[in-house]
């Protein structure tokens, strides 16, 4: 296993599209700092701050291309064969992919909470950790919060990206579709509100779970949504499982 | 000497579609089999089965003794393939393919031998999108041989290959089969794999047909000559009124080696004027064609060698 994670990690490095996607990130990341610095009444550097300058959506676009080129390319590329003929079986050659895509993941936001936490204290010394925000948490939990809620929600989209990945043949394919799945699940979430208050049991499809971060950031949001956090965050947990273990039946009856 | 590779009664279904039947065969250690039939007839089905890629309904393949199936792969590490066309991730150079999939001791030196043995110094740096239909082949067929298998499985392998590298690759496949390694060759051009091919799988509609020495191959066809004359209609004439019986072909007139004196005599006698006699050798590809003519579809006896 460690062999294949290790071959997954030297594919995924030995990518310039990776660089350029990290340097590309960084550059927005301090464009929108500058931004927020050289026009404090448009960007409000708090909630920028909040939101690691943007880092947190670059890193669920690159998160969802990562999953979706890691399968994939394979197919696009022909190389399914020479993954699967070796001395590993299909489901080993999975949780490697699985595995790379989390570190891959953890890498991203250990890069995006460090460039924020250093345009933070570089640019925004005058930003107070120990500021009040919603729901009178201070600046700091609000900030840890809405990281482990977002990446909850990424960790269920990109299962969900996995199982369409393995279903497509070209790489380009299966990340356009993750990133357009990605705006309509955001642009469904209203839609939703208004089917869970009409018909309440429409509450526990996976979709809902998606609005998640919004709840965090939002308790009232419960009201809503008819699910406590907790439960929220255990159905979360639970449909990533659920939708990586689709993946991977889809995955091992694919035909090569 | 035990068979490194051993299949055995075969069976395998596409939905209705049976594609193969009764698959059985051997691969011993040190040979090289040429497995040949027309498209379709499930060659590239059996090398994926002998992989573990696909599921099959019914038999067994086991290689080194040890069962092989999609279930199965613990003795796959011991095996090198290269199955339809190369998979070439575009992003890396070749030697970064030989690095990832290099495994176990001497890396570095199994890299720069089979980049040596397959003549790949020039474009091995060279990102792989930049790779001609030939280089990629020569890529695919150095990931099959990198790992030094026992056992190395090649479809098709001389698709887009010069002649040069043609050479090249028989050479090398000769040199690794006298160290003893096992191959499975399938591939179009039959008057290659006779060049480098011991033993002889003839598949037909999902059938072993033939299974053979290619010395056998080679020698077991009627010994003919083809006769070419200043006038072959008085040839087929006059062969005809002394009862000896001929074969036509594009190139002249197919006579049996025991009439050869009785031809000569009546051509002689009918002053007819004899251009060229040659003896006409019956290579695999004769008895491929042979084959796909006779529509021949029984199978064979597995030990009939």
């Amino acid at each position: 296993m460690l062999t294949l994670v290790r071959q997954e990690l030297y594919k995924l490095f030995h990518k310039t599209g990776t660089w350029v996607a990290m340097v590309i990130m960084v550059a927005i990341q301090v464009a929108f700092a500058i931004a927020a610095r050289q026009l404090p009444d448009i960007f409000n550097a708090t909630a920028l701050f909040n939101d690691q300058f943007v880092g947190g959506e670059l890193v669920i676009f690159l998160a969802i291309a990562l999953t979706a080129s890691i399968i994939a390319m394979e197919f696009q590329y022909g190389t399914i064969r020479q993954l699967l003929y070796r001395r590993y079986y299909r489901s080993q050659v999975f949780v490697s992919k699985v595995i790379t895509v989390l570190i891959g993941l953890v890498l991203m936001e250990v890069l995006s909470n460090a460039v924020t936490w250093a345009l933070k204290f570089g640019l925004f010394p005058q930003v107070d950790l120990n500021t009040k925000v919603n729901g009178g948490r201070t600046l700091l939990v609000y900030y840890a919060q809405n990281l482990g809620a977002t990446l909850l929600t990424t960790l269920l989209l990109l299962s969900l990206v996995l199982l369409l990945a393995t279903l497509f043949k070209s790489n380009a394919a299966a990340i356009v579709t993750g990133i357009i799945g990605y705006f309509v699940a955001s642009l469904a979430g209203s839609f939703l509100v208004l089917l869970i208050g009409q018909y309440e049991w429409v509450k526990w499809n996976p979709f809902t779970m998606l609005m998640l971060a919004n709840q965090v950031d939002t308790p009232s949001y419960a009201q809503l949504t008819m699910l406590s956090t907790p439960v929220m965050i255990g159905c979360s947990l639970g449909y990533t499982v659920v939708l990586g273990c689709c993946a991977y039946l889809s995955f091992r009856h694919r035909s090569v | 000497m035990a068979a490194i590779l051993t299949v055995d009664g075969i069976h395998k279904s596409f939905g209705s579609h049976q594609v193969l039947r009764k698959v059985s065969f051997t691969v011993e250690p040190g040979h090289v089999v040429g497995l040949v039939g027309p498209n379709g007839a499930g060659k590239s089905t059996i090398m994926k089965i002998v992989l573990g890629l696909i599921p099959y309904d019914r038999g067994s393949v086991t290689i080194d003794g040890v069962p092989v199936s999609i279930t199965s792969h613990r003795t796959l590490g011991r095996v090198g393939a290269l199955i339809e066309y190369p998979g070439i991730y575009p992003f890396l150079t070749g030697r970064q393919h030989l690095q990832l999939f290099a495994q176990g001791a001497n890396k570095k030196q199994r890299i720069q031998a089979v980049v040596h043995d397959l003549g790949m110094e020039k474009f091995i740096n060279n990102k792989a999108k930049r790779y001609s239909l030939g280089m990629k082949q020569k890529l695919g067929i150095a990931q099959a041989f990198l790992n030094e298998p026992a056992l190395v499985i090649l479809d098709e392998p001389m698709n887009g290959l010069d002649p040069e590298a043609v050479k090249q690759l028989r050479d090398l496949i000769r040199a690794k089969a006298d160290a003893g390694v096992s191959f499975l060759i399938s591939s179009h051009i039959l008057s290659e794999l006779e060049k480098v091919a011991d033993d002889v799988l003839m598949l037909n509609k999902g059938l072993i047909v033939e299974q053979t020495t290619m010395h056998a191959m080679v020698n077991q066809g009627a010994e003919v000559y083809l006769v070419r004359t200043a006038d072959d209609q008085a040839t087929k004439q006059a062969l005809g009124n002394a009862s000896i019986p001929i074969m036509e072909s594009p190139q002249g007139i197919l006579i049996n080696h025991e009439d050869l004196n009785d031809v000569l005599r009546v051509l002689v006698m009918s002053n007819i004027h004899v251009e060229d006699i040659a003896h006409v050798q019956h290579d695999l590809e004769s008895s491929f064609l042979d084959m796909i003519n006779s529509g021949k579809g029984g199978a064979v006896d597995a030990n009939a060698r």
